[in-house]
């Protein structure tokens, strides 16, 4: 397993010690988040509004569900760059197949679509070898090509299918993020499977040599990533009613920020399911807070690389802080 | 070397060092001489790494002082201590692997013409400054193309360079083999000639005892004694750091039961490894020996399922067994403690409890299949902290924090977790300290009284010879023959491992013609 960002860097170097880093970091996004809520509360007297909030939860429920997937590829020492492919993929297999087979099995056929694609993510990281940032940016363009390809570039309507925006409508999306938590949290604290996990983002070497199956494992993580990208593709689609080979572009950039933000570091080894979600509440926060505002789009992208930059920033010269006691 | 003066050049008086919870050092008073070669040991922990920052500039002290030519001095930052002629050569060299040899040795000092380094300068100071520590390379050559052994001799260069007149060295040869670290302690000697005054930061004792003038021990922060190399022997040194007399150990005899696991004719990997066959019976160990690249760390591999066995057979309780992956090793039994604990062992983000009991068999686990049971894992954790004496705050401690013995201790208890009848023991003592070692050894000791068979890999002679009751020695990927009980003496291992005796036999029986 190849990770790209340590540069050649033997695995054992300088990684920080002590349980600091993951609990500063989530505390710095609560305060972040108490902070920046209260601000816009001030500034944009309609941000405390019900149906504003239910907004920011929504679209924080879409980032929230990927990212809950992401922290686990990031704890195996992996991630995903084709998550937002594979979420417009399933929304347009779950569109185009409602009206012949039925919503529910047309739900779970796109689920099946996330999963295929995260199971070829995974074989071809743990079988061709190929290093997971360009297997999936590989898979990035490669999904999207087949979204497009299966849509003929075309929309895909569903005109009164009211059943199937039930997905994305009222607490749904809230609810659902909120299981796929409780679920990926129990798996990381409670099972085998996600101590194997831990492990093998940890050290693969010592994992190899307790006997943990690796490949196995990150075959899991990475369907795992796949089944989270096509929920958040299903509601995503389910909040327009539309099935477009274009959604959800730049989703995966989103997903790896606000595991980053919430405190999961990308060497691998940690996860915190916690600040992921902390993270996704945050991002969806701003952003809502910047439209009330009336700030244009662009400057929201300029906003959200400030604020991840200040997270690792910060994050950066506590460690060395510790480091220099 | 021979004529230290009696002015100590740097000296702490009183030096007390406290961290939030710590107190580092207590306390500490001694002085290093002019000329001198001054060891200082001490346990991991004893403080040496905290004297050596403050000595350096990196810590300041809470209490007491810095002597400077019997001057008090402050040192607020590792530039002022570097300026007063202090250097320090820590274990991860602070050299720039992408600039070349001279610019490393003159770094922020380049000799300038106007604007202008002038290099022809610097390279020809650089090549003569080498030449007196015996290193010929070509000073424009890049550090990271150079060798451990002499990237560590151009951070002495470059300490040279600077006009230093303390050299701090800070377990200089734990990445060194053996004649590079004899042609450091060569150099160490000459540096002293010289007048510069060395403070040796070691472990190991063989060195210290061959090198210092005169040595000071620490203890969990406390000074306990300066004194010549003369006054003391190797056994009060060592009392002196772990503060009891370790009872001096010898390997107790043993009667050795029936066969667990047999190798016959294996080949691994291609003729990596060539026809080894051995039996292993219960409670007994069987030692593997050889220099680097003999082949033995490979066929402990390959006795774990990590290397793939060509040829022959490997019985294990008179079954044939493939062994395709560690998994296959674990089930069948065979349980393994790494060569590499950093690399093949630690999971450094994960808790003691979650290392210790990753490898364990799913009878752990309770009811529902994958479903872990926590109180369980705390349980058998706190079992193992008692059974094997292992120090740690509790289960939820992240094992990054433990001392390197403890965590030699909690791999060695994972590996025992997974009720294993073979014991796989590759270099068990590697970078833990002298206590450490003790505990290990008597741990090892009644493993082995429990009936489990065990198979040691050691570079170090002495534990062989402690712990083996018989050993196979390697050379080149084959073994060159065993050795039984009393047999096993350094010479005879070492006339093995180099094929001395082989190449005798043959030459006797071919009539010396080669």
């Amino acid at each position: 397993m190849t990770r790209f960002w340590k540069d050649g860097s033997p695995p054992q170097a300088a990684r920080p010690t002590g349980p600091g880093r993951r609990r500063v970091a989530t505390s710095q996004v609560g305060l972040m988040l108490l902070i920046v809520g209260a601000v816009f509360s001030v500034l944009a007297p309609r941000f405390l509004n019900p149906g504003n909030l239910l907004n920011i939860c929504t679209s924080a429920s879409v980032v929230a569900i990927v990212g809950l997937g992401m922290t686990l590829a990031i704890a195996s020492g992996n991630f995903d760059l084709s998550v937002g492919s594979t979420a417009a993929l399933a929304g347009c297999v779950t569109m185009s197949l409602v009206q012949q087979i039925g919503v529910v099995p047309a739900i779970l056929a796109g689920l099946a679509t996330g999963a295929a694609v995260g199971l070829i993510n995974g074989l071809i990281v743990t079988e061709l070898r190929v290093p997971a940032f360009i297997a999936t940016l590989g898979m990035l363009t490669i999904v999207r090509g087949a979204a497009l390809i299966y849509t003929r570039g075309r929309d895909i309507y569903l005109y009164g299918q009211t059943q199937y925006k039930i997905l994305s409508s009222g607490f749904t999306p809230v609810l659902l993020a909120l299981a796929v938590a409780l679920v990926l949290w129990f798996v990381l604290q409670h099972t085998r499977f996600g101590r194997h996990i831990l492990a093998t983002g940890s050290n693969p070497a010592s994992a190899q040599r307790v006997g943990v199956r690796t490949s196995f494992v990150l075959l899991g993580v990475f369907s795992i990533v796949g089944i989270a990208a096509a929920l958040s593709g299903l509601i995503l689609s389910a909040q327009v009613l539309t099935g477009n080979g274009r959604l959800a572009t730049g989703l995966e950039l989103s997903a790896i920020a606000v595991v980053v933000l919430g405190g999961t570091p990308l060497t691998g080894g940690k996860a915190s399911i916690l600040g992921t979600l902390q993270g996704s509440v945050l991002v969806a926060v701003i952003n809502n807070g910047l439209n009330l505002l009336n700030v244009s789009i662009f400057y929201q992208d300029v906003t959200l690389g400030l604020l991840l930059l200040a997270a690792l920033g910060l994050a950066a010269s506590y460690h060395r802080r510790i480091k220099s006691v | 070397m021979s004529n230290p003066s009696t002015a100590p050049v740097l000296a702490v008086q009183n030096l007390s060092r406290r961290f939030p919870g710590v107190l580092a050092l207590d306390n500490v008073s001694f002085g290093i001489l002019t000329g001198e070669v001054h060891a200082l040991v001490g346990e991991n922990g004893a403080g040496k790494s905290t004297l050596i920052n403050i000595l350096a500039g990196v810590h300041q002290p809470s209490v007491g002082q810095v002597l400077l030519d019997q001057r008090p001095v402050i040192f607020p930052d590792p530039l002022s201590s570097q300026r007063a002629g202090i250097s320090v050569i820590f274990q991860e060299f602070s050299l720039l692997p992408h600039l070349s040899v001279a610019e490393n040795v003159f770094i922020s000092r380049e000799p300038r013409r106007g604007l202008l380094i002038d290099w022809a300068t610097m390279n020809r100071q650089t090549s003569e400054i080498l030449r007196t520590l015996n290193l010929e390379i070509d000073p424009t050559t890049r550090v990271s193309e150079l060798m451990v052994s002499q990237q560590q001799l151009v951070e002495i260069g470059r300490a040279l360079s600077a006009k230093t007149r303390v050299i701090i060295m800070d377990e200089p040869t734990a990445a060194l083999n053996e004649r590079e670290a004899v042609r450091l302690l060569e150099i160490v000697r000459s540096l002293a000639a010289s007048g510069v005054s060395v403070l040796y930061v070691s472990h190991r004792l063989e060195e210290v005892f061959s090198i210092a003038d005169r040595i000071t021990v620490l203890r969990d922060g406390r000074h306990v004694v300066t004194e010549r190399r003369s006054g003391m022997t190797e056994q009060q040194v060592v009392s002196a750091m772990v503060g009891r007399d370790l009872i001096h150990s010898t390997r107790p005899n043993r009667i050795a039961g029936p066969i667990v696991l047999q190798a016959r004719d294996v080949s691994v990997d291609g003729g990596l490894i060539r026809n080894v066959s051995f039996s292993l019976r219960r409670g007994e160990i069987l030692g593997l020996s050889g220099l680097m690249g003999s082949g033995c760390s490979q066929l402990m591999e390959a006795l774990y399922g990590l290397r793939e066995i060509t040829a022959g057979s490997i019985l294990f309780e008179d079954r044939p067994l493939r062994m395709a992956n560690p998994r296959a090793a674990i089930r069948t039994g065979v349980g393994l403690l790494p060569e590499d604990r950093k690399r093949q062992g630690l999971f450094p983000d994960l808790t003691v409890a979650h290392n210790l009991t990753i490898g364990a068999p799913p009878r752990w686990f309770r009811a529902v299949p994958g479903i872990l049971d926590l109180a369980a894992e705390r349980c058998k954790t706190l079992d193992f902290k008692r059974q094997l004496n292992i120090r740690f705050r509790g289960p939820n401690q992240r094992i990054s924090g433990l001392s390197g013995g403890n965590q030699q201790k909690v791999i060695l208890a994972r590996a025992l977790a997974g009720n294993c009848r073979a014991l796989l023991l590759a270099e068990p003592t590697r970078g833990v300290d002298v206590g450490a070692k003790a505990e290990i050894y008597a741990l090892i000791d009644r493993l082995v009284e429990k009936g489990i068979a065990i198979i040691l890999q050691t570079s170090e002679l002495p534990e062989l010879l402690r712990l083996a009751d018989r050993c196979i020695v390697f050379a080149g990927g084959e073994p060159q023959g065993e050795l039984r009980g009393s047999e096993i003496t350094q010479e005879k291992v070492m006339e093995l491992a180099t094929g001395l005796s082989r190449r005798a036999t043959v030459n006797s029986a071919t009539g010396g013609v080669e």
